[in-house]
């Protein structure tokens, strides 16, 4: 699968997005929430990803109805759910196989 | 500083900024106006670092449309993945600045030292100190990032020609 692995911002990203949409700051707010505020982003890489990721057609931009502002936000697409799926899957296989190599290593 | 952040906007191309600036400012607005509720070194963090995002995404932004770079998702980062591209090396290039203004910091302590000498005690003049410290350091610094960029774009070019391939070629089909 093309762009995997992913860097640390972009899975915090992709991972913020997974649970619902959400526009610029709110996104930036969870990704700061979601790495214990060691993962700050400033709104150039953000903004940088966002569009890496809209041209590359994990997610998709919409104007946002209950907002006043009529701010845009952003949502997985199915490609972009399925391709964060193989990611978290592959991450699962290295901690696994982490966790049984360093536990044998400690025997 | 929303003045400043409107005007690092502009060093992005047109189309980025038609697409996202007028976003990007309001998110900025947004961080900022939580931000000044914070002390003053959160506050200088978060300039910098947005001045460092903004200019580095702009250049990131001008080679894609220039050369049609696309970097996928790698964005710049220190932790977590390894990747297997090409990259600039930064930390070669921080550890060399830092050497740099070691050097000029030691000839500007040798003049400081040197002018404390009475006239009658004679000392070899150190022809390099006749500068300034802040002007040397300026100025190694314009050197060596021009260096840097110039390097970077002969081993991208070498990159792009695709020459780094032909150490593969075998002579066996595969």
């Amino acid at each position: 699968m093309e762009n995997l692995p992913l860097t640390e911002p972009v899975l915090l990203i992709l991972l913020s997005l997974a649970g619902q949409p959400r526009h610029g700051y709110s996104i930036l707010k969870d990704v700061e929430r979601m790495s214990d505020g060691r993962v700050l982003l400033s709104t150039g890489t953000l903004y940088g990803a966002l569009r890496r990721l809209l041209d590359d057609d994990w997610i998709e931009r919409f104007e946002e109805e209950e907002s006043s502002r009529g701010r845009q936000a952003y949502r997985l697409t199915p490609h972009g759910r399925r391709n964060l799926q193989l990611e978290v899957d592959r991450m699962k296989h290295l901690t696994r196989l982490a966790g049984l190599r360093v536990a044998a290593r400690e025997r | 500083m929303l003045t400043a952040y409107q005007h690092l906007l502009r060093l992005y191309p047109k189309t980025y900024r038609k697409q996202f600036g007028d976003e990007m400012f309001a998110v900025f607005e947004d961080v900022r106006s939580e931000i000044n509720h914070k002390g003053a070194l959160a506050r200088i963090a978060f300039f910098i670092r947005e001045i460092a995002g903004l200019i580095n995404g702009a250049l990131r932004e001008h080679l894609r449309t220039v050369f049609g770079v696309h970097q996928g998702f790698s964005i710049p980062t220190r932790r977590f993945t390894v990747r297997n591209e090409f990259r600039f090396p930064k930390s070669t290039a921080v550890l060399m600045m830092i050497i740099l203004a070691g050097i000029v910091l030691a000839l500007e302590k040798a003049r400081l030292i040197q002018a404390s000498y009475s006239e009658g005690n004679p000392v070899v003049p150190i022809e390099a100190s006749h500068l300034t410290f802040f002007p040397t350091l300026a100025l190694l610094l314009v050197i060596f990032y021009a260096a840097g960029v110039a390097g970077w774009a002969i081993l991208f070019a070498l990159r792009r020609s695709g020459v780094h391939r032909l150490a593969d070629i075998s002579g066996e089909p595969k």
